[in-house]
C-alpha cells in the first residue's frame, strides 16, 4: 500500500493540527453514540423489566369509566383466570388543617392485589396490604414537606380525613402511569369512593393491570380481545416497551441525535477546513509530485487516505467519548428516571458512530480534495512567498456543496427512529434547515469581518489592536469557518436556555392581562352557582368566574366513513380517542365562524348542530353540511357540522374543537370546569375558600402549572444544554486547529514582531485580540441568531410574547470570547517562547 | 559602537555539539561600514544574528553603544533593538498582511511613536523608488521591491545600527544594484553604523573594512579596509 504509506508520512508532519481535527470529529462522535447507548440501553431496561414498569403482564388505559359492555368483556376474562386490578389517578387538592391546599396526584389502588409485579417500597418498611386501607393514606416524601405533616397525621382529601400512614418511596409502574402532578398520594378504591372526588365523566385515568394465568388464554388473545372491546385506548403487554414511553424515547432520542449531529457537522466543518489549509501547505509537494510524474488521481487518493484515517482515529476516539456521555445520562435525568438501565458496552451505536464519524468527514474534505486537481506544477517555479489558494471551480463549488447537503440529509434520516417517510422528510428539513443556518452564519460573519478589514483601512488603530484585526483576514486563516463553527455552537446554546427561560418567565410573569390565571377542574353540577357565588365575593376578582361544560365523546364516522378509515397522521390521531365537547346556545363574543353559519338557539333544527374548530375541520375533511357520528357511554349521536370557526382568544379554558347546539347532549354525564383571573396576592385566600367549601373541586392556580412545566422544561433542557456544549466544544477544537494550522506563518511573524523590537506582551496582545475578536463575533452571531430564533419560534409556534432581553447575549459573547481566547492559546502558546533567530534563518 | 570579546555560540542536537562561533573579538566603530564575508557555515549569519541580540550567545560579552547585551532578557533585547538596531534579511521578511507603507511603519509603531510617521514612512519608499507602490501587498510585489521596502522599515526607527544579512542573496544583479544602492544613499543620509554579511564584491568594494571568517572564528590577517 504505497498511498498508505505516503500519506501517513505526509501525516506525520503536521501532528500538532491533526490531533485537533481528531478532536473535533471525537467531539461529534462522542456526543452521538453516547446518546444512542443511552437510548439503547434504556430501551432494554425497559424491556427487561417490562412487567415490574407496568406492575402486570397487560395494562388497558382509558380515560373515564368502562362502559357496560366493556365491564362484561373484563368478567368474562377473570371468569378464565385472568386476574385483574384497576388503579385510578386524577389531580385533586390536598390539606392539613391551617395549611393552604396543594395540587397532588391522587393513586387509587386495591392494595390486597396491586402490584402484580415489582414492589411498593414504604418509609417505615412495611407491606402495602397491611398499612393502606379506606382510612388511610402513604405520600411522597416531598408532600410531608410541603405540608408539614408527618406521618401518623392527618391528610384532607376531597373533604374526608386520611391518616398518612408511611412514606411511598417508590411504585414500580411510576413511569408508565399517566400523571405526573405535584406530590403523590396513594389510597385505596373505598378511599376514593369516600372522597366523592369521581363522578361519571370525570377526567380521572383508569388503568386496569392484568395478570395472566400460567394456563389459560395467551397474552395475544387477550390483546385481541381488548383491542376489540377498548378500541380507543392504549394496551401494553410485556413483550414489548410500554408504547407511551416508547413514543416518548423515540422522539427524544431522534432529536437529541441531530442536536450530536450538528456538534458533528460542526468538527467536520473543522476537518474540512484543517484539510483545506495542509493542502495549501502542501502544494509545493503536490507540484513537485506532479513533476515527478503523478495524476491527478494518484494525488488525490493520498490525501483521501489521509481524510480517512482521521475520520477512522476521530471516529475511535469519538467511541470513547461517547462511553462517558452514556454515563452522564442518568446523572443528568436522576430525577425522572425510574431505574438506572445497565450500561456496557454496545457496539451497535458505536458502529454507526464510527460511520457517520467518518462519512462526515469525507463529505466535508470534498471541496479541498477537489482543488488538487487544479494543482499546476509550474507553481513551483514561481510562487512568491504568500501562499496562494488552489485554483477552485464554481461548477466543481457547487457540486460538493449540494453532496454535503445530501450526505448529511441521509445521514439525519438515518438518525431519525420511525418509519421511512418520517426519517426523510427530518433528513430533509435537518439538512435543509442547518445549510440554511449556515449560509447565513458564514454570509454575516463575511460582512463583519469586511466591516473589521475596513475598519482597520480607515481608522488609526493602536498597533497591536490593528495587528489582531488583520490577523482575521490574513490568508490561510479560515476565519469564516471558525466564526461558522464557533456560531453554531452559541446559536443553539442560547436558543435552549432562552427558550426555557421565556417559557417558564411567561407563566411565573403571571398570564398575560385579561386571561385566567385561576383554573377550577372537576366542579360538581350542583355546585356549579354556588361556587360561582362564593368566587364572586372573594377579593381581588379581576375577571369573574365562568364556566365551562365539558363532555367525553369519540367519533365514529365523519360522512359515514368510520373514523378509523380516515388517514389520520400524528396529532391527527387524536380523533381516534375520546375527545371534550361542549354545547353553547349563543356564539361567544371571540369565535369568529369562517364558514356556515351559528344555529339560532330559538329555532332549534331537527338535528343536532355542531360547529368545528378550523384545524380539527381540515384534519377530518368537514364542512358546513357534513356529519359527525359519536359515541358517548355507548349512546350514539347523529350531527351535522353547522359551522366552521376559529377561535380569536389565546389559551381560554373554553378551547373546544368542538361545539353543539343547545340540547344535544343533555342527559350526558358532564364536567364543569372555570376560570378567572384573580390579583395574585389573593390567589392564596381564594384557593383556601374554595377549598373550605368544596373540597372535591380542584384549584390550579398559574404558579401550580409553572412548577409543573419548570420540572419538565428543566429536565429537558439540561440534557439539551449538556449537548450544545459539545457542538460548543466542537467549535473551540476548530478554533485551535485552525490557529495550529497557521503555525507556520505566525511563528515567523512572531519571529519578525520581535525582530523589530516587539516585546512578547506586546506579541501576545495581538493574538489575544485576533482570537478574543473571534469569540465575540461568533458570540455576537449566534446571540443575534438565538434571539431571532427565539422570537420567531414563541411567536410563530408557540403563540407566545417575546420579551427582548439584551443580558444573555451579551453573557454569549463576553463568554465565548473568553473560551476562544483559551483555545487559541493551547494551540500557539509555545510560538511566543521561540527564538527569532531561529526562525527567520530557516 | 560594538565591542565583542571573546563570543562563542554552541549548538546542541541530540548526541552533537556543534561549536558555530569560536571566540570572537570584534570592534566597529560609530558611522563605520564593515563587510563580513567567509564561506557558508563560517558563523557570518549566527554572529550578526547574537549582534542583533535574535539569539543569546552561550559566552562571551556584546557591548552596543556602550550597553552589555549577553545577559539580556527577551524583552529587554525586543526593546532595544527597536531603539538601536535596524536588520535586513536576506529573505525580505515582510509582513503579507501589510501594505509596503504599513510594514515601513511598523518599528515606529512597535517603539510607540506615533507622529510624523506615515510622512517618515513615505519619504523613506520614496528614497527606495517605491513612491508608487506604497498601498502594495508583498505578495503583489517583486523581490527586489520588497527587499527595498525591507530596507526602508530597517531604517525607520533612526536606529544608531544597521545590520543587514545577504541583503542582495536573493536577487539578480540588476536588483541587487538598486538594493545596494538605496542602502548606501540611505546609510550616508542617516549616518548609521552598518554591518553587512555578504557574498556579493560589489557590496565588499563599498565597505570601509572587511573582515573574513572561517570555522566560526575571524581569519587573522584578512581584516582590513
Amino acid at each position: 500500500m504505497p498511498w498508505l504509506r505516503l500519506a501517513w508520512r505526509d501525516l506525520r508532519s503536521s501532528k500538532a493540527r491533526f490531533l485537533f481535527v481528531v478532536l473535533a470529529v471525537a467531539v461529534g462522535v462522542g456526543s452521538l453514540t453516547g446518546v444512542r447507548s443511552f437510548s439503547r440501553a434504556f430501551r432494554a431496561m425497559l424491556l427487561t423489566n417490562a412487567r415490574t414498569l407496568m406492575a402486570a403482564d397487560m395494562t388497558v388505559r382509558i380515560f373515564g369509566r368502562p362502559t357496560p359492555p366493556q365491564e362484561a368483556v373484563l368478567r368474562e376474562l377473570e371468569a378464565r383466570g385472568v386476574r385483574r386490578t384497576q388503579v385510578t389517578e386524577t389531580v385533586t387538592m390536598a390539606a392539613t388543617p391551617g395549611s393552604q391546599p396543594l395540587l397532588v396526584t391522587l393513586k387509587a389502588v386495591d392494595p390486597a392485589i396491586y402490584p402484580f409485579y415489582g414492589e411498593v417500597k414504604l418509609e417505615p418498611e412495611g407491606q402495602l396490604r397491611t398499612v393502606l386501607n379506606d382510612g388511610t393514606a402513604v405520600v411522597s416524601e416531598d408532600l410531608l414537606l410541603r405540608l408539614g405533616a408527618r406521618t401518623g397525621g392527618a391528610i384532607r382529601l376531597g373533604g374526608q380525613d386520611f391518616r398518612i400512614a408511611a412514606v411511598l418511596a417508590a411504585e414500580p409502574d411510576r413511569l408508565t402511569g399517566t400523571l405526573n402532578v405535584g406530590p403523590r398520594v396513594m389510597i385505596t378504591h373505598g378511599g376514593l369512593d369516600r372522597t366523592g372526588l369521581i363522578s361519571l365523566g370525570s377526567r380521572a385515568s383508569e388503568r386496569f393491570l392484568f395478570r395472566l394465568p400460567p394456563r389459560g388464554p395467551g397474552v395475544e388473545e387477550v390483546r385481541r380481545i381488548f383491542k376489540r372491546a377498548f378500541p380507543e385506548s392504549t394496551i401494553a403487554d410485556y413483550r414489548e416497551t410500554h408504547p407511551i414511553i416508547t413514543r416518548a424515547l423515540d422522539r427524544s432520542t431522534t432529536f437529541l441525535s441531530l442536536v450530536s449531529l450538528i456538534a458533528l457537522v460542526v468538527g467536520a466543518l473543522g476537518v474540512g477546513t484543517a484539510i483545506d489549509a495542509h493542502l495549501r501547505q502542501k502544494m509545493d509537494t503536490i507540484a513537485i509530485l506532479k513533476c515527478l510524474g503523478a495524476r491527478s488521481s494518484q494525488v488525490l487518493r493520498i490525501y483521501v487516505v489521509q481524510t480517512l484515517i482521521l475520520g477512522v482515529a476521530g471516529g475511535l476516539a469519538g467511541v470513547a467519548v461517547g462511553a462517558a456521555v452514556t454515563r452522564a445520562f442518568p446523572v443528568l435525568l436522576s430525577r425522572i428516571l425510574p431505574a438506572a438501565p445497565a450500561l456496557g458496552w454496545d457496539p451497535l451505536p458505536a458502529i454507526q458512530g464510527l460511520i457517520i464519524g467518518v462519512a462526515a468527514t469525507l463529505l466535508f474534505t470534498v471541496p479541498p480534495l477537489l482543488g488538487v486537481r487544479g494543482i499546476r506544477p509550474n507553481i513551483i517555479f514561481r510562487r512568491e512567498m504568500a501562499e496562494t489558494a488552489p485554483r477552485r471551480r464554481w461548477g466543481a463549488s457547487l457540486v460538493s456543496g449540494a453532496a454535503i447537503v445530501a450526505g448529511i440529509g441521509v445521514i439525519a434520516a438515518w438518525l431519525v427512529e420511525g418509519d421511512a417517510r418520517l426519517a426523510l422528510r427530518m433528513g430533509a428539513y435537518f439538512a435543509g434547515g442547518l445549510a440554511l443556518a449556515l449560509l447565513a452564519l458564514a454570509g454575516i460573519a463575511r460582512l463583519l469581518l469586511a466591516g473589521l478589514k475596513s475598519l482597520v483601512r480607515h481608522v488609526r488603530l493602536p498597533v497591536t489592536l490593528r495587528h489582531g484585526v488583520a490577523n482575521l483576514y490574513r490568508p490561510g486563516t479560515h476565519s469564516t469557518a471558525v466564526l461558522v463553527a464557533l456560531g453554531v455552537g452559541v446559536m443553539f446554546t442560547l436558543t435552549v436556555f432562552l427558550l426555557q427561560r421565556s417559557l417558564v418567565d411567561q407563566i411565573a410573569g403571571s398570564a398575560p392581562p385579561g386571561m385566567p390565571n385561576v383554573f377550577l377542574l372537576d366542579i360538581p353540577a350542583a355546585d356549579r352557582q354556588g361556587l360561582a357565588a362564593l368566587a364572586a365575593r372573594q377579593a381581588g376578582v379581576e375577571r369573574p368566574l365562568e364556566v365551562s361544560t365539558s363532555v367525553s365523546m369519540k367519533i365514529e364516522s365523519v360522512n359515514g366513513v368510520a373514523v378509523e378509515q380516515l388517514p389520520l397522521q400524528q396529532f391527527g390521531r387524536r380523533f381516534l380517542r375520546t375527545r371534550p365537547v361542549t354545547w353553547m346556545a349563543q356564539k361567544p363574543a371571540e369565535l369568529v365562524v369562517l364558514q356556515g353559519a351559528w344555529w339560532d338557539a330559538a329555532r332549534p333544527a331537527p338535528e343536532p348542530q355542531v360547529s368545528v374548530q378550523e384545524e380539527a375541520a381540515r384534519i377530518l375533511g368537514v364542512k358546513p353540511g357534513s356529519t359527525l357520528a359519536w359515541n358517548a357511554w355507548g349512546r350514539k349521536v347523529q350531527s351535522r357540522v353547522a359551522a366552521v370557526h376559529r377561535s380569536e382568544a389565546v389559551r381560554t379554558t373554553a378551547r373546544f374543537e368542538f361545539i353543539f347546539s343547545p340540547g344535544a347532549l343533555e342527559g350526558m354525564p358532564a364536567v364543569y370546569f372555570g376560570s378567572m383571573r384573580v390579583r395574585p396576592r389573593d390567589v392564596g385566600a381564594l384557593q383556601r375558600a374554595l377549598y373550605d367549601r368544596f373540597p372535591t373541586v380542584t384549584v390550579v392556580n398559574v404558579a401550580d402549572v409553572l412548577e409543573i412545566i419548570q420540572q419538565v422544561v428543566d429536565q429537558v433542557a439540561v440534557v439539551y444544554r449538556f449537548l450544545s456544549l459539545f457542538i460548543i466544544l466542537a467549535g473551540a477544537v476548530i478554533l485551535a486547529s485552525s490557529v495550529a494550522g497557521t503555525r507556520f506563518r505566525r511563528v515567523r511573524e512572531v519571529a519578525i514582531l520581535k525582530a523589530l523590537g516587539a516585546t512578547r506582551r506586546r506579541v501576545a496582545g495581538v493574538f489575544s485580540v485576533e482570537f478574543l475578536l473571534l469569540g465575540a463575533v461568533a458570540g455576537l452571531m449566534g446571540g443575534l441568531l438565538a434571539t431571532g430564533f427565539t422570537a420567531a419560534l414563541l411567536k410563530g409556534l408557540l403563540d407566545a410574547p417575546f420579551r427582548l432581553d439584551p443580558l444573555p447575549a451579551a453573557a454569549a459573547v463576553v463568554l465565548t470570547a473568553l473560551l476562544a481566547n483559551a483555545a487559541g492559546w493551547v494551540a500557539s502558546w509555545r510560538i511566543l517562547g521561540r527564538k527569532p533567530l531561529e526562525v527567520l534563518r530557516d | 559602537m560594538i565591542r565583542v570579546h571573546n563570543l562563542t555560540k554552541v549548538i546542541q542536537t541530540g548526541t552533537h555539539r556543534v561549536e558555530i562561533l569560536k571566540g570572537i573579538d570584534l570592534e566597529v566603530a560609530r558611522g563605520e561600514v564593515v563587510a563580513v564575508v567567509g564561506p557558508s557555515g563560517s558563523g557570518k549569519s549566527t554572529l550578526l544574528g547574537l549582534l542583533a541580540g535574535l539569539d543569546t550567545p552561550t559566552s562571551g560579552s556584546i557591548v552596543l553603544d556602550g550597553q552589555e547585551i549577553a545577559g539580556m532578557d527577551e524583552d529587554t533585547l525586543a526593546v532595544l533593538r527597536g531603539r538601536k538596531i535596524g536588520v535586513v534579511f536576506q529573505s525580505y521578511h515582510l509582513i503579507p498582511t501589510l501594505t509596503a507603507e504599513e510594514n515601513v511603519m511598523l518599528p515606529a509603531e512597535l517603539a510607540g511613536n506615533g507622529d510624523g510617521i506615515r510622512d517618515r514612512a513615505r519619504d523613506l519608499l520614496d528614497r527606495v523608488g517605491l513612491k508608487e507602490r506604497r498601498d502594495h501587498y508583498p505578495v503583489q510585489l517583486s523581490g527586489g521591491e520588497q527587499q527595498r521596502v525591507a530596507l526602508a522599515r530597517a531604517f525607520m526607527a533612526r536606529p544608531p545600527i544597521l545590520l543587514a544579512d545577504e541583503p542582495t542573496g536573493n536577487l539578480d544583479s540588476a536588483n541587487g544594484r538598486m538594493v545596494l544602492d538605496s542602502l548606501l544613499a540611505l546609510n550616508q543620509r542617516e549616518g548609521t553604523t552598518l554591518v553587512l554579511v555578504t557574498h556579493d564584491a560589489e557590496l565588499t568594494r563599498h565597505a570601509r573594512r572587511t573582515i573574513a571568517m572561517r570555522d566560526g572564528r575571524i581569519v587573522p590577517g584578512h581584516e582590513g579596509g
